[in-house]
């Protein structure tokens, strides 16, 4: 569908189980390399358990099951033989809530660079000054980066988590309703950063917020009970969605 | 009106009901830490800590055998006790925390906690004292470090569980390895809670006497070597305060007194670091 763009990452007939719980029926979906993909629907339609599908998050707990195939960079990332540890550091994940790690505002940051074998002082300083800088928390926090990050406001910490992400200079980043417990300014800074990053990283995003999907994404693809309804150019799904689902949903006549 | 004065009646019962038998609890708590204070600083001191018990009968002496035996048992029961409470603690969080073993485990180490000590003691005694024919320091740093080991791994697996599972995902995103995610992610969130259990933990064992009688029982003189019956402060206590002499009551008040301040301090400083923890979020 996305015409003949490059294509980072894309699944083929993808299913997911929770033990014998299906969550996700066989999707297909293509994100072209550098776009931002926006993931609609209703609460509960798999839009989180898709996402998690990508950087294998899933295979944390017993009884999940994969079915299909996920490519990236050609190669089927749910095959066995898939180094999960580097996969995960080619594609980030930002959860809803703010995940700071129990340490320092700078600590945060170099945990992921030591992680990737980085161990001179200077060049962990210098990335995650410019980690901090291209999350635009660079100026608020600065004179505090040996201060506990739980000390930062909700907003604060989630760009923090954002700076974390890239520090670690990843391929594809995820994010799942990133902005929904935030407020109007810091969700706008997280939005302008998106749009930023789409010139080096390839982004999909889950939200449940009309505007900002129409606002950010290239793409957007709207999910109901599982299944991908319809996916096609954001203006395109905004302005003359095929499908009666899509539509209902996009303009807010939803069951 | 009749109805919330009758609440208010009842309700000045109930809170009259329990102060009287917090008071009650108290009295006795402080009744005994006061006498043991005042018996204690009388008969404490220099010598206590740096003689060696006199012969049965003489004047004078000291407890040194007994402080350094203490030391040296305890010691070596934390060096061996520790690892075993974290790292169980750890499986039992972490990697066992949905398998059968490790709720088996779990289980387990809930009833050892409330095993009477003496049963620790006597275990220890058919294990390691009867057949090697002989009483031993090693004997008796083995029974407290059974008694430490179910404690600090509740602790520690509690204190782990409490760090939530969203930020073990954040750091698997990054592409940490189960085994960082655990060191340097968990363990940073745990660490107040995980030494606090292993201080309250030391303060537990730190005052056991029955297991040691079976085990490293008592030497009067003093000894560095772990192989050999040891003394220990609270068994000497024990023998001295049931003893014939006024000067032995006299040193097992001092010895006392110096015990009870060694796990006032550990208990003090346990709490102190929770809520060092908890101010500096
Ligand atoms: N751990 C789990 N075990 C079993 N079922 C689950 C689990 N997590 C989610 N589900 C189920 O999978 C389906 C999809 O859930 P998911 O969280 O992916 O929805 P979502 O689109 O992200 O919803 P929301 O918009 O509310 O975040 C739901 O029916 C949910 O009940
Ligand atoms: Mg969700």
């Amino acid at each position: 569908m996305p015409g003949n763009k490059n294509i980072k990452l894309y699944s083929k007939n993808l299913s997911f189980f929770y033990g014998n719980n299906q969550a996700v029926f066989d999707v297909s979906i293509e994100i072209p390399q550098h776009s931002i993909v926006a993931m609609i629907g209703p609460s509960g339609c798999g839009k989180t358990t898709f996402l998690r599908c990508f950087n294998r998050m899933h295979d944390l707990y017993p009884g999940n099951r994969y079915q299909g195939e996920i490519f990236f960079d050609n190669q089927n990332i749910l095959s066995k033989n898939i180094d999960v540890t580097l996969l995960r550091s080619k594609i980030g994940m930002v959860f809803q809530k703010p995940t700071p790690f129990p340490m320092s505002i700078s600590d945060n940051i170099s945990y992921g660079l030591k992680l990737n074998g980085i161990k001179n002082k200077t060049e962990i300083k210098d990335r995650v000054e410019s980690a901090l800088r291209s999350s635009a928390l660079w100026k608020e926090v600065k004179d505090r980066l040996k201060l506990p990050a739980t000390g930062l406001s909700g907003g604060q910490q989630q760009r923090l988590v954002i700076a974390r992400a890239l520090a670690v200079e990843p391929q594809v980043m995820l994010f799942d309703e990133p902005t929904s417990a935030l407020d109007p300014i810091s969700t706008s800074k997280i939005e302008e950063l998106a749009a930023e990053l789409k010139k080096k990283v390839t982004i999909i995003i889950v939200t449940h917020n009309m505007q900002q999907a129409a606002r950010i994404s290239d793409y957007t693809a709207f999910m109901y009970m599982g299944k991908l309804i319809e996916y096609d150019e954001t203006n395109v799904m905004f302005t003359n969605p095929q499908e009666k689902l899509s539509e209902d949903y996009i303009t807010g006549r939803f069951g | 009106m009749e109805r919330l004065r009758k609440r208010k009646i009842q309700n000045n019962i109930a809170i009259g009901f329990s102060l009287l038998a917090s008071i009650i609890g108290l009295f006795w708590l402080v009744f005994i830490l006061f006498d043991v204070l005042r018996h204690g600083l009388s008969f404490f001191d220099l010598n206590l800590f740096i003689e060696d018990p006199a012969p049965p009968g003489f004047e004078g002496g000291g407890m040194r055998n007994a402080f350094i035996g203490q030391f040296m048992i305890t010691g070596c029961a934390i060096v061996i006790g520790i690892p075993f409470g974290i790292l169980g603690g750890t499986f039992l969080s972490e990697y066992g925390r949905m398998t059968k073993i490790g709720r088996l485990i779990s289980v387990i180490s809930d009833i050892m906690i409330s095993v009477p000590t003496i049963v620790v003691g006597t275990f220890i005694y058919s294990l390691m004292v009867k057949p090697l024919g002989h009483f031993s320091g090693w004997a008796g740093s083995v029974s407290l470090a059974m008694i430490m080991i179910p404690v600090t791994l509740r602790t520690t697996e509690d204190m782990m569980s409490l760090v939530p599972w969203s930020i073990r995902e954040a750091a698997f995103a990054l592409g940490a390895p189960y085994y960082k995610v655990i060191i340097q992610v968990v363990y940073r969130g745990a660490i107040a809670g995980i030494l606090t259990g292993i201080l309250l933990s030391i303060a537990r064992i730190a005052g056991e006497t029955a297991p040691l009688l079976f085990t490293s029982f008592n030497n009067s003189f003093i000894s560095l070597n772990m192989e050999e019956p040891m003394a220990s402060l609270t068994v000497t206590i024990f023998q001295y305060a049931t003893g014939p002499y006024d000067d032995w009551h006299a040193m097992a008040w001092a010895a006392s007194f110096v015990i009870i301040l060694a796990i006032l301090l550990l208990t003090v400083l346990g709490r102190l670091l929770v809520i060092f923890k908890y101010s500096s979020k």
